[in-house]
Parts: structure tokens; sequence; C-alpha cells
């Protein structure tokens, strides 16, 4: 029993119409796991919590929470709470009473309702709160409400709908930390649905990449990141060049026929090459890596921590992050280089 | 004398002419509030001369008042014929506003959350009373239920009876203005209820009622009013015993017009107008809250 999984959706699938929204998704989330779905708008991210919270019904497949089948169950007899994008919390009624709901509902007694409620507040830092308004609140006290609300009824899982995505940058940083310090301090199981790669990153334990309502990788953020299942998971967690390039008789050219000066250690087979490298992991003035390419310096940019160099190298475009300023002038032939670990290159 | 004349604009400004354009300007604003004082005179009028009518100490209707006294209150009062008239008319009043809230709020919720065959074809059944003359209604009510009794209570000639009468009224207005006001209930928060684990049931009387009671305060109070204005199914459907206020002033009027019947609108008017400022005074109490 100790090893049973918190939530598994088995070949779960759901179409709107002729649309299909999640089509066949099979995730388990081990007790006390923190999975995340991380895709663009329209991959069936939310569509996917939406089933597992109990807002829409699969049309195929069978979601399980603690191993015992609730995918014909409404919400509210789900054992699962979720933090909504925009909180919706009771707008009647305080602080307390909204923490104090869900207890409510599952028939707890006021004498254990009233120190539940309290320690919730203690954990999301709202102490003394208790008697305002959610009018009363900042965005990032409200969001906090509604975690207190979430997971003082202690779900078997616990639902995070782009908690954080209407919050301004430095409070999404700062929640983010609080959650994924609740997460190891108490070590409750979450299903995370986001569409920022950092927020994956920086809280999962693993992170589920969706598209098309499909999970194309689900992984440790280590290796989804460093190891991508395919060129759409390498595109869409961080930020990357992609050379477009013909290769032909071990010579590489634009999609014009003009010759570009691109080494690689592992020549590529003739075709139209895709190559990805992180814009982080070229380096300038460095001809003797086991990769380069010679480029003409376009323009620079300058991004606070690092400035950015774009390049042209024939009709080929791409730039390079470098950490403080260098020598080249635009027009300048710059040997860009690189290690064989940080490209990648699909045909 | 170029330094007098820039201390001393004002003479120079009023040697100037007025423009063309600003004549026409005033011209507007005078016969605007011309106007608006005409017709502020014009609902006025009726209702200032029937509360001095009422102070009239004479035993007719009639100008000049040369006496003033409250001698006709005391009469209105002390007759338990106008006492009961009044009594009869607000517990029909009262009676329409719990039948027509609670129904019109039901059926609007039902409207708006679910989907059921022949939905526009129920609303218009629903909407439809509202546009059949009250003497339609009257009669209808009264020749279907003119000899009716259930379990041996008359049902014609009861307060019951009027009262499901002016819901027909009442009910639509409700419905209506429940159905805009269930339209703007943030629907996250109802998934919030279901999520946390409130039932439907739980969920409509915790998390929706109360997100509307604005609406509901006030569909209530105007189904009070217009059941309280109501007169012609009132005059169809009551009998001595039952007999709405408006109904014993117009039977009264048929008889001997005394200064009494001014005191029997006076006290009708006040309390529409009770219930409406009430409306007033909630609607701006919750402007102030959010």
């Amino acid at each position: 029993m100790a090893d049973m999984n918190a939530l598994e959706l088995d070949s779960v699938r759901r179409a709107y119409g002729g649309v299909v929204a999640v089509d066949n998704v099979s995730i388990d989330v081990k007790r006390g796991e923190f999975v995340t779905l991380l895709g663009p708008s329209g991959s069936g991210k939310t569509s996917t919590l939406r089933l597992i919270g109990g807002f829409e019904r699969p049309d195929a497949g069978a979601i399980r929470i603690n191993g015992v089948r609730i995918d014909h169950l409404p919400a509210y007899q789900r054992d699962t709470t979720t933090i909504f994008q925009s909180g919706a919390l009771f707008p009647h009624k305080t602080v307390a009473e909204n923490v104090a709901y869900g207890l409510r509902m599952r028939g707890i007694t006021k004498a254990d309702i009233t120190p539940r409620v309290k320690q919730a507040l203690e954990i999301v830092r709202l102490s003394g709160y208790d008697e305002r308004y959610p009018a009363q609140l900042s965005g990032g006290q409200k969001q906090r409400v509604a975690l207190a609300r979430s997971m003082v009824v202690r779900p078997a899982i616990l639902l995070f709908d782009e908690p954080l995505s209407a919050l301004d940058l430095s409070l999404r940083l700062q929640l983010r930390a609080e959650i994924k310090r609740l997460h190891e301090e108490i070590g409750f199981s979450a299903i995370y649905v986001t569409h920022d790669q950092g927020e994956a990153m920086a809280m999962s334990s693993r992170v589920a990449v969706m598209r098309g309502g499909r999970i194309e990788q689900i992984d440790r953020p280590e290796k989804v990141f460093g190891e991508p299942a395919n060129e759409f998971v390498y595109t869409f967690i961080g930020e990357s060049c992609c050379l477009k390039a013909w290769i032909a008789a071990g010579a590489a050219a634009d999609s014009d026929g003009d010759p570009i000066d691109l080494r690689l250690s592992n020549p590529l087979g003739e075709g139209a090459w895709r190559i990805y490298i992180r814009p982080s992991r070229m380096h300038l003035g460095r001809a003797d890596m086991p990769n380069g390419l010679k480029a003409r310096l376009d323009f620079t940019e300058f991004l606070g921590d690092v400035h950015r160099y774009h390049f042209k190298a024939a009709k080929l475009e791409l730039f390079v992050d470098h950490p403080g300023a260098v020598a080249h002038k635009p027009g300048d032939l710059v040997d860009i280089g690189w290690q064989t670990a940080d490209m990648i290159a699909y045909q | 004398m170029a330094d007098t004349s820039s201390i001393l604009p004002a003479r120079r400004a009023s040697a100037i002419p007025v423009p063309r354009a600003r004549k026409d300007a005033i011209v507007l604003r005078v016969l605007t509030l011309a106007f608006t004082v005409f017709i502020i005179a014009y609902i006025a009028i009726p209702v200032l001369v029937t509360l001095a009518m009422s102070f009239n100490d004479a035993s007719a209707i009639r100008f000049p008042i040369k006496v003033w006294s409250l001698k006709w209150y005391g009469d209105f009062f002390g007759s338990p014929q106008w006492v009961d008239a009044l009594e009869s008319s607000i517990i029909i009043a009262l009676g329409t506003t719990a039948i027509s809230t609670i129904s019109g709020v039901l059926a609007a919720w039902a409207f708006e959350r679910f989907t059921f065959a022949f939905k526009p074809l129920v609303y218009l059944l629903i909407m439809l009373p509202l546009f059949i003359p009250g003497v339609v209604l009257g009669l209808g009510v009264a020749m279907a239920f003119g000899n009716v009794s259930l379990l041996g209570f008359n049902v014609y000639g009861s307060r019951a009876l009027v009262m499901l009468a002016h819901s027909l009224w009442a009910m639509p207005l409700v419905f209506m203005l429940m159905e805009a006001t269930f339209r703007t209930v943030d629907h996250r928060i109802v998934e919030a209820s279901y999520d946390l684990g409130g039932k439907p049931l739980r969920t409509f009387f915790e998390i929706v009622l109360p997100s509307v009671s604005t609406g509901i305060i006030s569909s209530a109070l105007f189904a009070f009013v217009v059941s309280l204005n109501e007169f012609v199914m009132a005059l169809f459907l009551t009998t001595r015993d039952t007999q709405t206020l408006p109904v014993l002033m117009w039977l009264s009027l048929r008889s001997a017009g005394t200064p009494r019947l001014a005191v029997a609108s006076v006290i009708l008017a006040a309390a529409v107008f009770v219930s409406l400022s009430l409306i007033m005074v909630w609607y701006i109490r919750q402007l102030r809250k959010t």
C-alpha cells in the first residue's frame, strides 16, 4: 500500500466536438510527488487538470486516486482540491470562512475546524488576516488564501491551475519559492499546470511536456532539459538557435545554396538539417572547439545579465549570449564554437 | 490710460456683446429647465393635493381647506373595515413576495444553469402574464377558481388566491431581474465550491445566493410593490372579508368621497415609497462595499 500512486491517469481521452483536447494521456503521480504539466496554450494541460478535478468527464480511460477509480464521480465527491488561476475566493466570506469552507463541507466539527484554519493561515503566513474579506487583500495574498483553502482539507492530490500567472514577476518568484518550501515541508502530492518553464523546472519532481493533447516527454526537469525526447521538447524548453543547413558532400550551405563555414565533429548525412544550439552554450572567438561556425556580427542587444550578439552566416541567423562586452564590431567575421554535447540536430 | 484699463477688465468685458451662440445655449437651458419643472410639477401635484386633502377637517373632498386636522387619520385607524383592508393588502403583498421571489429565483437559476427542452418557449410562457391585461388575468382566475373548494377551504375569495394571481405579474418580474443577476455570478466560485466538496444544493445556498443578495432583495421589494398597487385582479377575486385597500377605496369612492380616501391614498403611497427607498439604500450600501 505504501508505494501506491496518489494519482493514476490511464489512457485518458477527452474531445470537444471534433477537437481532441486530451489524447491518450497516462501519468502516474507517486505520493508526495510534484508533477508539472508544461505546454503552450491549447496543449491540453488545463483540460487534463479539469478531468482530474472532476469538472469534465473523460470520454475514455480511467482516473484513479489512491488506487480507486473516480472518473465517474462529480467534483464534490473527489478527494482533490484546485488552486485556480483567479484564486476564485468566495467574495462574501472572510479569509477564515473561505479556508474553513472545505472542512465544513466534509462535516468536520467546529471545534476541529478552528485550529486547522489557524494552522493553515500560519503556514501561508497570513495569521491575523482571518476577518478580512478577499476584496481587502492583494493579489499575492489572495493566492495564499486559495492555497490555504485547498491544503487545509489535506486532499489526496492538490491541483494547481496556473496559480501564479496573474501575478507580477517578483511576486511570482516569491510565491513559487513558498509553494516549493511547502511541498518540501508537508510533502503533498500535486499536479501543477503552467506554461512557464521556469516554474516547471524550479518546482517539479517531474515535468510532463504536452503538445496537442499528448504528453511528449515526462521526466525529471534536468532530463527534460538535458535530454529532450524530440525537437518540440528541445525548442519549447529553454532558448535555442536553429541553424537550417543543407549538407551535401560534407559541405554546408543555406537554403539558397550559398556556402556556410560550418565545422562539425560528427559529420551529418546529406540533406536538410535543423541544428539546435543553446545561445548560452556557444562561445565567441573560439576556433579551437570541436564544432564551429564563422559568422558576421550583425548587431548587439544588452539584456542585463548578458549581451546578446546576433550573427549572420549567409542566410542563417543565430544569436550568442555572452557575459560582458567583446571587442567585435558589426560586420566582423567571428569564430563561434561549441561542444558536441551542447548541440542537437534533426533532419 | 493703459494702466487703468488693465486693472479694470470687468468694465471692458461688459462692453463686449454676448455672441449669438451663447444666447442660443441660454435659451436651450431655460427651455429644458422649464420642461423639467413642468414634469416634476405634473408628477408631484396630485400627490401633494392628496397629501393636503388628507389633513382636511371637513367631511367632503373640497377646496379650500378651512380647518387642518388629523381627524381623518384617526378615523381611518379607528375603522375596523379600513384597518382590515390595509392588513389584507400587506398580507397579500407579503405572500405574493414570498411566492414570486422563491419561484422566480429558482426559475431564473434553472434558466441560467441548465439546458432543457423548449427553453425559449418556456421563457415566453413565464414572461407572458406580464403582458396580459389585469382584467383578463383577474377574470380568468375568477372563472377558473370561482366555485372551487379544496378540503373544505373555499379557494375563491381567499387571500391565497389573490397572492397567486398577483404572482402572475410579480413572478415574471423577479424572474427577469434574477436572470440578469445570475448571469453576473462568477462561475469560477461555483466550481471552487464543488471542488471543496460543496454539493450542488449547499453550493446554491452558501455561494450562489449570497452573491446575488442585492438582486434578490430588490426583486422581492418590486414584487411587494406590484402586489400592493394592484387593483383590478384584487377587485375580481376578493370578498368583503379579504378586500385590499385599493378595492375598498374604489368601493367607498362610489358611495361617499370623504378625506378618508385621501388618507388611504397617502398610506398606500407611503408604503410604496418606503419600499422603493429601501431598495435605493440597499443598492447604495452594496455599491460602497465593493
